[in-house]
């Protein structure tokens, strides 16, 4: 048993392994999972920067191309020259502009400013058109403008963002000579939000402190977090913050979500304007949770170890089994054959050394209560002896008769005992017909007493039931032609032989033949019956020898003895007799 | 470089009501202007950074706009100050840097149509509270000699320069370097020219104005700007 221990706890073990690599797997997976999310924000945050930078260059040469719109330097030219910009100039320009606007293909801007060269307004299209003659000089692209850059910004007004770019506009003809600047803008627009994300799989939003501007989604995210990396962020380059900066959690709509910020470049930043790129946050993953999203191909044999799988287990189970047989099932099986040849008699004893570990100590435990059981009826019958007196030679012993039934074997040596008859008990005046003839005389002394094994205790007569008996009156098989003494009671006679039964004794036809021992058992009936006070009418020799004979006979059928021993002895007050079975020859 | 010439005189600040016209005299100059500097990199830079057009070079800082030139008593001797008027025209002022006597009644005057908080950072008192509505003026006396920086938190860009001194003779700049004092007393003074944010390192010019006449100045502005520590 000790493989099949080592066994089970290996496999045990391996259980435990494999079912905490199966609660712990889904943590790693997690945490995988998560920094894959980090990832991939991270690079959709900088796809869309890059996506914002290249979309300003195109602006940027979008108002180049608008600055250098010939219908535009004239006017502008005219303008900076005047003291006072009116009305008419205005509309004249704006309209000037408002044709440019119409020959823009692709994304059109939403507005144009166009400034004469010393800053002032001279006309606004498409958003405030009739504001004019103010001073936007000032402002570091209008300012850079006029000096002759070309720049883009983020400008911020009544709360819309907008992505702008400006131009100097330039007089060619000679002398060259900056006669204003042209400053496009472009809304930050939920259309726009979404052309930047349509193939990166995440979602962007463009804020303004904690006011959302546009974004690709419809949803009411928690700004508090997102402004709170925003306020920590101060100087260094602001293209680098989607490397800088960790995502962070954030709730939209009791929803989670995972977000990354960065700010928005341009006088924007003092207005804390930044972009975030966010992502739903993917279900926590558990055990059970990774159990719920196995789909059927991860279990396909392509894909799944099966056969890894499959052989391990059969391993394992040959293994337990082979070991279960090694260990239990072969050992027990040969006990069980062991323990069948003990009860057959075949053996007198379970063999020890034969079986291996607890089926040793087992057969080790049969053997010594076999042999406690020997001692313990070796002990019985010394104290039936001393209660009852010696038994005859030969004889299985009193005691034998006055007990219940004998099992049909025995442990510890040859079932001598094993047809050993039912007590035959009975009383004379309640017995049937007696016969006629005498039984077969032995032809050897009554046998000898079995000297092994002993009585098995259960077949111990119960003192109750032998109701304290006197001592009984032992009569010893009839000798053969030495009839014993009528007087001797309580001594044995000698056993008839064989030879005298047959040949010793001669016939008697007139008369039938007296036998002399059940003569001498029914006179000391007689006497105990008349010591008991009982009657002996109607009580004959012929009767009681033949119900002797045939009570003789029986008990020969039924255990194979070769001679039945009577004994005289008072029960309840009354005459009894016993029969007693003589086994051995000596 | 008439309209420029225009709209620095428009600004200037020498009201001379108060003067004793008797024995008052002219003095004129003109700084010796070194190259401008160039311009400051971007602030505010957007996705790309600002590149020059391929048609025309790229104009320097206007250094005339930053400066002003000052006549200091050198006998200490405190004038009666003048108003200064000092406009605020959409998102700029007027002039960035512009002079006014201690005790002198600054009034700027809101031209454009958006509201302003203006704010001192040095003085937050300044100024008084509350915005300054479109064509609305709010005016305050500053009350010793400093540099004031003036602005407006949500218009990081609208910055303004006040230069307050010990005198009422302060004259702007124009493209050319050229500086006109009217009504100036006789008497020794010392010339300083300020520029942008400070004063121009350079040992001081004394000018001796007389009775009658035109005192004319000519004062060389060292290479680079450099201004006092």
């Amino acid at each position: 048993m000790f493989l099949s221990k080592i066994f089970f706890f290996l496999v045990t073990f391996a259980a435990a392994v494999a079912l905490t690599v199966a609660l712990v797997m889904p943590r790693p997976a997690q945490r995988a999972l998560v920094s894959e999310e980090h990832r991939r924000l991270k690079v959709a945050c900088g796809v869309i920067n890059i996506l914002l930078t290249d979309d300003a260059r195109n602006r940027v040469e979008l108002a180049g191309s608008f600055a250098r719109t010939s219908e535009i330097i004239g006017p502008l030219d005219a303008a900076s020259s005047a003291d006072k910009l009116d009305d008419t100039r205005m509309k004249q320009v704006r309209g000037i502009g408002e044709n440019v606007m119409k020959t823009i293909e692709g994304r059109k801007p939403d507005f144009a400013i166009l400034i004469d060269k010393r800053g002032r307004v001279v006309a606004r299209v498409r958003l405030d058109e009739n504001d004019y003659g103010d001073l936007l000089a000032g402002r570091p692209l209008v300012d850079d403008a006029l000096a002759g850059y070309l720049r883009d910004d983020l400008w911020v007004q009544n709360g819309t963002m907008y992505f702008v770019t400006a131009s100097p506009v330039i007089k060619r003809d000679p002398p060259v000579e900056y006669v204003g600047a042209v400053v496009l803008g472009h809304a930050v627009t939920n259309e726009l939000a979404q052309k930047l994300v349509g193939p990166l799989g995440v979602d962007v939003g463009f804020f303004l402190g904690n006011d959302t501007v546009a974004g690709s989604k419809t949803i009411a995210l928690d700004t508090k977090p997102m402004e709170g990396v925003i306020g920590k962020l101060t100087g260094g380059d602001l293209a680098r913050d989607c490397q800088a900066n960790e995502p962070i959690p954030l709730t939209a709509s009791k929803e989670p979500y995972t977000a990354l910020v960065a700010r928005l470049p341009g006088e924007a930043t003092q207005k804390k304007a930044y972009y975030s790129v966010f992502i739903k946050r993917p279900d926590e993953i558990g055990a059970g949770a990774t159990l719920k999203i196995v789909k059927q191909s991860d279990l396909a044999p392509g894909n799944f170890p099966w056969i890894f799988v499959g052989g391990t287990f059969l391993i394992a189970l040959a293994g337990g089994i082979g070991l279960m047989f090694w260990e239990a099932d072969r050992p027990l099986r040969r006990l069980t054959a062991d323990t069948v040849r003990l009860a057959k008699g075949e053996v007198e004893r379970l063999a020890e050394d034969q079986h291996p570990g607890k089926f040793g100590s087992i057969a080790r435990s049969v053997n010594i209560h076999i042999d406690k059981l020997g001692r313990d009826a070796k002990s019985a019958k010394k104290d039936l002896d001393q209660l009852l007196g010696p038994a005859p030679e030969g004889s299985l012993g009193t005691i034998d008769l006055l007990a219940t039934a004998l099992p049909p074997s025995r442990p510890g040596g040859p079932a001598t005992a094993a047809a050993a008859p039912p007590p035959s008990e009975f009383r004379f005046g309640e017995s049937g017909p007696m016969a006629a003839k005498p039984p077969p005389r032995t032809p050897t002394p009554p046998p000898m007493r079995v000297n092994t094994p002993p009585p098995f205790k259960s077949m111990t007569p119960p003192l109750g039931q032998a109701s304290t008996p006197p001592p009984p009156i032992t009569v010893p098989p009839p000798m053969a032609s030495t009839p014993a003494p009528p007087a001797m009671l309580g001594t044995a006679s000698p056993p008839l032989t064989l030879d005298d039964d047959i040949l010793g004794a001669p016939s008697v036809d007139a008369e039938p033949e007296v036998d002399p021992y059940f003569k001498q058992v029914f006179d000391q009936f007689v006497g105990t019956k008349k010591t008991c006070g009982e009657s002996t009418a109607g009580l004959t020799f012929e009767k009681f020898a033949e119900k002797l004979v045939r009570n003789r006979d029986e008990l020969m059928a039924k255990t194979g003895c070769r001679d039945v021993r009577f004994t005289v002895y008072m029960k309840d007050g009354k005459a009894a007799l016993k029969a007693t079975p003589v086994k051995d020859e000596g | 470089m008439k309209p420029l010439r225009v709209s620095v005189f428009a600004a200037s600040v020498v009201v001379g009501g108060f003067a004793d016209v008797a024995t008052a005299n002219t003095v004129v100059g003109r700084l010796d202007l070194p190259p401008a500097p160039e311009r400051p990199p971007v602030a505010t830079k957007g996705f790309l950074d600002r590149v020059d057009n391929p048609l025309a070079p790229v104009k320097g800082v206007n250094v005339a706009a930053n400066m002003i030139v000052v006549l200091e008593s050198a006998e200490g001797k405190v004038e009666t100050p003048a108003q200064v008027n000092w406009d605020l025209a959409g998102e700029s002022f007027s002039r960035p840097v512009v002079g006014a006597a201690v005790g002198a009644e600054v009034v700027i005057k809101n031209t454009s149509k958006t509201a302003r908080n203006l704010v001192a950072a040095e003085d937050p008192k300044l100024i008084p509270a509350g915005p300054i509505n479109p064509t609305g003026p709010k005016s305050f006396r500053p009350t010793e000699p400093k540099i004031y920086n003036i602005g407006d938190k949500d218009a990081p860009h609208l910055k303004g320069v006040l230069v307050v001194v010990g005198t009422k003779h302060i004259a702007t700049v124009d493209g050319a370097g050229r500086f006109d004092f009217g009504d100036v007393p006789e008497g020794s003074y010392k010339l300083r020219v300020f520029y942008k944010s400070g004063w121009i390192d350079k040992p001081d010019e004394t000018v001796h104005v007389g009775a009658k006449g035109k005192t004319e100045v000519s004062v060389k502005v060292p290479a680079g700007y450099p201004l006092k520590k």
